[in-house]
């Protein structure tokens, strides 16, 4: 209770009349004041989540607490949430300002309209398009239908604020821009907020902490930075990270992790990082490209096949044991296509996954 | 080059052609219903009388009650539109919106319905409203039609066009069904609704074979049951039948000519999706 | 969200309720009154008595022969010219919505009202009609006193109201078509007539299927144009006697509104039977 877990849900699950299971047995807990991105690729049924939360779907079982008390027999507009839609969903035939005032002049605790408006013009400041109270939605840009429908969500004062991939209709620049805004509003206002987003950036750059979803079911539940260092599994490893983390098939054997084309001995490695006592036998060996980098005492030989730019960097990509690799390089290193080169990589950074996934290094 | 714009000058032709042909029937009843009785008989025909005899439409309406009947369909037209919108427009709101158990089987149950033609039920409706001792009244001109499968299921694809996430907005934001309904349902469908609305007054305008099963009252008759009774009675007086028919056709086709933008397009996008 | 079971039906209760009493109760009750016989107060079971009476009724036969000539000469050609006035507006002239607007006309118009001007011009002493054939020494027939000719006077009605809903929905059809294709087909040089045949035909095709079929249930109900071209009879002597008007003359005038059911049911199935065909249609023509 209180405030370590404003947001409780308990044992989710979502079975939709076709048989389809978008959500298998899911737990999580949110901190008063915290922004939370519920991040997943398209499928995952992240917004399947956020829909029982605010209400508009009922779970097949499970409970969802806010601040303590169970919700799930709670009609939407008792829940005490504000929503923003990934369309925005502004109400087109009205203006701004009566957009924002919707939710005041509605409903069973109607405000008189002189208050609402006043309610209204201190969210439209603040989400700055007092400027634009009399123009129609489709007069507005997509970062200004965006503030609308955020200042919408605040107006009632909830005490959680639920955001469906808010910028997903936004051109990449504005994206940024736009995100940076809603994190210094949010802590501003210092509302409870879930954020969903298939971006790893967006994720990574906005929330508190992270919880990545795949197939109905949380991978990890996380801050950002152990997406990176630890993730809980191979699926975590090869999600998050760009470019793409770099796998290798390896076989245990002898004392030595040995690939088609390198090896490496298992006393080299860092003997604090294995989760458990792992047997001789197969597994994935997976290292980011950063971490795999052109050195003349490598232990791996390449041929450079392409070569990508990337801004202040390049990737080198090659072939080994029939699938491609990566070498994320500084922008000057002398590196051509074409060359054979050794890599050598970083193995306090590198991690072992058995075939299903489990990571145990 | 010259024979395409020779096809074009052919296409001319045969279009206006056609064009006269269509109009040419609604004109000539404007002008034949200013004739005098010689000119509508004369050999050859009159098309435009020498001068126009206003005087038909004074006969007409004090040799028949048409005034009454204008009455009568204005009031029919206009309870059958009102109240079977509203009805449509509940119905089609539970349907796009809610979720319930048996959707599925009332949507069925409603697209069957709307292959059975009016003239299958017409004669049992008498039949019920005639036990319902409700002939020669207004209620029993209107009530089998004061509810439209057809426009619920044309407001249905209507509603069904506006994105879901603007309902479930609405509910976040407190708003009730009916709130939602009349907030914002409503004020973002004007265009449809009121396209519905004009057809279904037409059609009601023009209502011929109902009304003429449930009424045999004079001062119940509706314009068009009044006219052909009328074009019975004046017998040869062909210009007082022809001024009558003006009188019937004119309001329609003055709505139609404002109006002709809405009804062309509600009725492609009606019955297309048959 | 279970609250909305109950909401739902109470939203859908006018409907429901209506539809009930005005639309299932009297199919059911045609169907059963058609196995019934005696006065409308009166009602006595008699098995199929109804349906023999009417299909040894020669006047029952007449209304099915006329019904169905009209349905299967006025609704082609009706097509027809629509299909040709469509194009020519879409493809050849600039006015597109002043035509659009003017063929329209009859589909709002009242039946009865423009009948009466019809039966006018029909007229075969000084009707303007034959006026104007006399002059082109053509053959004036007598239109409307003539029971020969009944039925061809309310073909020729018929195609004349039947114009502005097919114009219409054609129109739209033909504005759904992708104006790339005939970007495409002119830049390999494609004449008019194979544009037409090659692009425009195959692409009405769901369009034409849809109303003939609407056409044709619409013909197969004719009546109002009946009643108003011969002054509320059905041509000299029954002659132009349709479906419609035997049902109404059984369950009105003549008092058997048993064998008007049991011509109702008739008429619904072959109706249905339409239906069905066209649905089969449209899905094979999906299918390829």
């Amino acid at each position: 209770m209180g405030n370590d877990k404003f947001v409780e849900v308990k044992n989710l699950k979502k079975v939709y009349n076709n048989g389809h299971e978008a959500i298998k047995d899911v737990s999580f807990s949110v901190k008063k004041g915290d922004l939370v991105c519920l991040l997943g690729p398209s499928g995952c049924g992240k917004t399947t989540i956020l829909n029982i939360l605010a209400g508009l779907l009922s779970p097949t079982s499970g409970d969802i607490l806010f601040d303590g008390k169970s919700v799930v027999k709670t009609a939407p507009k008792d829940r005490h949430i504000g929503y923003v839609f990934q369309n925005y969903s502004l109400y087109p035939h009205m203006s701004v300002l009566q957009n924002v005032m919707f939710p005041l002049v509605v409903g069973k605790n109607k405000k008189p309209k002189a208050e609402a408006k006043k309610i209204a013009e201190k969210y439209m400041k603040l989400a700055q398009i007092s400027d634009l109270a009399d123009q129609r939605p489709h007069n507005l840009s997509g970062g200004q239908q965006q503030r609308v429908a955020i200042a919408r969500a605040l107006v009632g004062e909830p005490k959680i604020l639920l955001m469906d991939e808010p910028l997903s209709n936004l051109d990449a620049r504005l994206r940024l821009k736009i995100r940076e805004e809603i994190r210094s509003l949010v802590k501003e206002v210092g509302i409870t907020t879930l954020f969903v987003t298939h971006d790893q950036e967006e994720a990574l750059s906005i929330g508190d902490k992270i919880i990545l979803f795949n197939d109905g079911v949380i991978q990890q539940d996380d801050l950002g930075q152990n997406f990176y260092l630890k993730p809980n599994n191979y699926f975590v490893a090869n999600f998050v990270g760009n470019p793409v983390i770099d796998n290798f098939k390896v076989k245990k054997d002898d004392g030595k992790i040995k690939a088609k084309d390198f090896e490496i001995n298992v006393d080299d490695l860092d003997q604090d990082r294995f989760k458990r006592e792992i047997p001789d036998g197969d597994y994935i060996l997976s290292v980011r490209p950063e971490n795999i980098l052109p050195d003349e005492n490598g232990g791996l030989p390449v041929h450079v096949d392409d070569i990508e730019l990337i801004g202040r960097e390049r990737i080198l990509k090659f072939e080994h044991d029939g699938k491609q690799a990566r070498s994320l390089v500084d922008l000057e290193a002398p590196i051509k296509v074409g060359d054979d080169i050794k890599l050598k990589m970083r193995l306090d950074r590198i991690f072992l996954f058995t075939p299903d996934g489990e990571r145990v290094y | 080059m010259k024979r395409i714009r020779w096809g074009v000058v052919l296409g001319y032709i045969i279009l206006v052609i056609f064009a006269i042909i269509t109009v040419f029937p609604f004109i000539y009843m404007i002008l034949g219903g200013l004739m005098s009785f010689q000119e509508t008989t004369s050999i050859p025909p009159t098309i435009i009388p020498k001068h126009f005899e206003w005087g038909n439409y004074a006969k007409v309406f004090a040799q028949a009650p048409f005034a009454r009947y204008f009455f009568n369909t204005f009031v029919t037209a206009s309870i059958t539109t009102i109240v079977s919108l509203f009805n449509s427009l509940l119905g089609a709101f539970a349907m796009v919106n809610l979720q319930f158990k048996g959707k599925r089987f009332i949507q069925i149950i409603l697209l069957s319905l709307l292959m059975v033609p009016g003239e299958v039920i017409i004669f049992t409706n008498y039949n019920t409203i005639a036990r319902m001792g409700l002939l020669n009244t207004y209620i029993g001109l209107v009530l089998p039609f004061l509810t439209s499968i057809f426009y619920m299921y044309y407001l249905q694809s209507y509603f069904g066009s506006i994105s879901s996430t603007i309902y479930k907005a609405a509910m976040i934001d407190g708003a009730s069904d009916w709130e939602y309904i009349w907030k914002i349902l409503v004020p973002m469908s004007k265009g449809g609704l009121f396209t519905v609305g004009l057809l279904s007054f037409i059609s009601g305008w023009n209502s011929f074979l109902w009304p003429l099963l449930v009424t045999n009252e004079d001062s119940m008759r509706l314009l068009n049951n009044g006219l052909s009774a009328f074009a019975s009675d004046a017998g040869s007086e062909t210009q007082l039948q022809l001024a009558a028919a003006t009188l019937t056709v004119l309001p329609i086709l003055i709505l139609y000519l404002i109006f002709r933008k809405q009804i062309i397009r509600g009725v492609v996008r009606n019955d297309l999706k048959g | 969200m279970k609250t909305n079971q109950k909401k739902a039906w109470l939203f859908l209760a006018p409907t429901i309720i209506f539809v009930t009493f005005f639309s299932i109760y009297p199919i059911l009750r045609a169907f059963v009154m058609s196995f019934q016989s005696g006065s409308l107060i009166n009602l006595s079971w008699s098995g199929l008595s109804n349906y023999q009476y009417l299909f040894k009724d020669p006047e029952f036969w007449l209304a099915i022969k006329n019904t169905a000539l009209y349905a299967l000469i006025s609704v082609p050609i009706g097509l027809a010219i629509s299909i040709l006035l469509a194009w020519i507006i879409f493809s050849k002239v600039k006015h597109k919505s002043f035509f659009e607007t003017t063929f329209f006309m009859p589909y709002v118009t009242s039946t009865i009202a423009i009948g009466i001007v019809f039966r006018y011009i029909f007229n075969g002493d000084y009707g303007l009609l034959n006026f104007v054939l006399r002059c082109l020494h053509l053959p004036a027939p007598i239109w409307i006193d003539d029971p020969s000719m009944s039925l061809t006077t309310i073909i020729i009605f018929g195609i004349w109201t039947s114009l502005a809903f097919n114009i219409v929905i054609l129109m739209g059809a033909l504005r759904n078509i992708d104006p790339n294709f005939y970007t495409v087909a002119d830049m390999y040089g494609a004449s008019g007539a194979e544009k037409f045949w090659r692009i425009t035909m195959p692409e009405l095709i769901p369009t034409l299927a849809f109303l003939l079929t609407m056409n044709i249930i619409g013909a197969f109900k004719v009546y109002t144009s009946v009643y108003a071209l011969f002054n509320g009879q059905a041509g000299v002597g029954n002659s132009g006697t349709t479906a419609v008007f035997y049902i109404y003359n059984k369950f009105q005038i003549v008092g058997t509104p048993g064998v008007a059911m049991a011509a109702t049911v008739v008429l619904f199935l072959i109706i249905l039977f339409i239906t069905f065909l066209q649905r089969k249609m449209m899905k094979k023509i999906g299918e390829n």
